[in-house]
């Protein structure tokens, strides 16, 4: 995120509106209704990507590997996975985990396009499956651009940087 | 009591005359006695794969890998050469290479400084001459792997003077390696780092499945089918050759039954890319059966694998394209596996089809695509089935009959212009039996002695064939 771009702050109506935006997503992922936040909360022009990430010297940066994804996402790749967990084969989330979104440090900043917004937030994904008792923990800082379609907020674009380089959870078939 | 060596002995003499009768002891899947045995008997032995030669194409470049679970450093010296060296600083054991890859010129250990150059020879340490008298730094290198080969691009190493060379050691798996990474000359090249993730599942879970498990795709994969990931259908698709290339390293088929029959050929890569496959480097019967195949899977004894087949992640707005994955099952300890995988594409496709490519691998066969999430899902039972104190109390032995003979449809062939021991229909796991076998006789095998590498001419030695 562009840290010269005004930012959005926490007095205003529209930082109200993208909190609300997040809590709505969280909600309706936690609750499995994925098919419900693809078509109202999803643009059809959005890119969902989960870089690869290495360890690396500090001098060179964060490690995150160009252009190589754990999750690299259209629209339609996105419907593909929806649409397989409709279905009644899809082993690895049926019975479905349990996943609670934790979103916090929610940071929202304008765009150069009027309609767009910037997002950064920090997120803690707890999961546990069957009779697992020690949760599987994913924490990552999420990078969204939410544009405004017909009135409502919808994600554009969403990067989701993990702090992880080795990843510990037996798959990604779940939404970050 | 019976003590652990002779629990272990045990267990692999049951896999010994289990793999002939079509059985497996429920416990190689979590034994930890066994599994320390494998950290030194397979993966501190057998040649293992390191790398692909595209991450390292440059003077200083490497990056860090792993021969069971110990780290090693694969890394291109100023004369071009890989070495493999031993993480571990020869003063007092600390780690000297601390990023997953990059470019260096050295290795310098945090603790006290000592430094090395790329062949992994002691270059430096501070104040030298007053703390160790200037003696002689030959022979405080780095330690190096007792080998190092490639061959087609992939870079293998192994621990073990007494390992025969590594051509030797594919045997007749090279001749299948040829067909998937030599179709042409430019070769192949990784797109970019592996993706790594630790499951709570054995390593041989995984070199099993790319033995030829098919089986499994009606069931465990189906729902690939309803979303239209994949362009052949089931049946169709278990029509082809299970092939035990030789001891221990096996592979697997999708071909039309007519040769000519349209559909996907070259594994679905692209038919622009197809046209610059020719026989440079390999015979015309290996780009025969390359031609004719849908998909090819197979497993290097221990832990690499590889998979070619037409895939798409989103069948509604891209056809399936060929992509090519491979990937090692890092052990990490008795119930837990670290998969390694990369993507990677001949190194002459567009960027438009090498991006294709990627994000159709990406969807489907990553720890995030519509096959591997499913395929983690067993695995993990495996495991835990392997680990459980009832397996071994109630001798719990697993079912691996199919395509023994007179079991199922499957049929040994004669006529294949390849190397091995061939099936034609892919409901067969003699591809996974020629695993365990090879395994059973490499646990048991003493330093110094290698189990035969290349089947026995005689009937008596193949086993299935002379009951066949």
């Amino acid at each position: 995120m562009d840290s010269t771009l005004p930012r959005i702050t926490a007095d205003t109506a529209l930082y109200a509106e993208v909190l609300d935006w997040i809590h709505t997503e969280a909600e309706l992922l936690d609750d499995l209704r994925e098919r419900e936040w693809l078509e109202t909360m999803v643009s059809r022009d959005v890119t969902y990507a989960v870089p690869l990430r290495q360890t690396v010297e500090r001098a060179r940066g964060r490690g995150f590997s160009p252009d190589t994804y754990h999750l690299l996402e259209t629209y339609g790749s996105l419907d593909s996975r929806v649409t397989r967990n409709e279905t009644p084969y899809a082993w690895a989330e049926d019975p479905p985990s349990r996943i609670r979104h934790f979103v916090t440090n929610v940071r929202a900043r304008r765009t150069d396009a009027p309609d767009v917004i910037a997002v950064k937030s920090n997120l803690l994904l707890h999961r546990t499956r069957q009779d697992q008792s020690v949760p599987q923990l994913l924490s990552a800082e999420r990078h969204d651009e939410l544009r405004r379609e017909d009135g409502r907020l919808m994600l554009l674009r969403r990067d989701v940087l993990l702090d992880l380089t080795v990843i510990r959870t037996h798959n990604l078939a779940i939404f970050f | 009591m019976t003590s652990h060596t002779d629990s272990s002995a045990k267990l692999l003499n049951a896999v010994t005359e289990g793999a002939e009768k079509g059985v497996i002891p429920a416990s190689i899947f979590g034994d930890p006695d066994l599994y320390r045995q494998e950290l030194r008997n397979v993966f501190g032995r057998c040649w293992v794969f390191l790398a692909h030669e595209s991450e390292i194409p440059a003077k200083g470049d490497y990056v860090l890998r792993k021969i069971g679970e110990d780290h090693f450093i694969v890394v291109r010296d100023d004369e071009g050469e890989i070495n493999v060296l031993f993480d571990a600083c020869r003063h007092r054991g600390v780690q000297v290479c601390r990023s997953d890859s990059g470019n260096t010129s050295h290795f310098r250990c945090p603790y006290h400084g000592w430094t090395y150059n790329t062949k992994g020879n002691l270059v430096g340490a501070p104040l030298w001459r007053n703390a160790f008298g200037g003696m002689s730094k030959e022979g405080n290198g780095l330690a190096s792997a007792a080998k190092v080969a490639s061959y087609q691009g992939l870079v293998f190493g192994t621990l073990d003077e007494s390992a025969p060379p590594l051509k030797e050691y594919l045997g007749g798996m090279a001749w299948y390696l040829d067909l998937v990474f030599g179709l042409n000359e430019h070769g192949v090249e990784v797109l970019g780092p592996p993706q790594r993730f630790v499951i709570d599942a054995n390593w041989k879970s995984g070199a099993e499945n790319f033995s030829g498990d098919d089986y499994h795709l009606g069931t465990l994969h189906r729902s690939v089918w309803e979303i239209g990931a994949f362009p052949v259908p089931f049946h169709e698709n278990m029509m082809g050759y299970h092939i035990q290339a030789s001891p221990g390293h096996s592979l697997s088929f999708s071909m039309a039954q007519d040769a000519d029959e349209p559909g996907p050929n070259y594994f679905g890569f692209p038919d622009e890319l197809a046209q610059s496959f020719n026989t440079t480097n390999i015979s015309a019967d290996q780009l025969e059966v390359a031609r004719r195949s849908r998909v090819f899977v197979g497993n290097v004894f221990p832990n690499f694998s590889m998979l070619a087949l037409p895939m798409t992640e989103d069948g509604s707005h891209h056809p399936p394209v060929g992509i090519l994955t491979l990937r090692t099952w890092q052990p990490h300890g008795p119930g837990q596996v670290e998969v390694w995988n990369w993507f990677a594409g001949y190194k002459n496709l567009t960027p438009e089809q090498k991006d294709r490519a990627y994000r159709a691998g990406l969807g489907t066969f990553s720890m995030g695509g519509a096959f591997e999430v499913d395929d983690t899902e067993p695995w993990i039972t495996v495991s835990r089935t392997g680990s459980s104190t009832a397996a071994k109390l109630l001798d719990f032995q697993l079912n691996y009959e199919m395509g023994k003979p007179g079991v199922g449809i499957s049929k040994p062939v004669k006529e294949w212009p390849g190397p091995g021991r061939v099936q034609w229909t892919r409901y067969e796991e003699g591809v996974q039996r020629n695993l365990y076998t090879f395994y059973a006789e490499m646990m048991r095998s003493a330093p110094g002695e290698w189990p035969s590498l290349a089947f026995g001419e005689d009937a008596a030695d193949t086993g299935e064939e002379s009951q066949a």
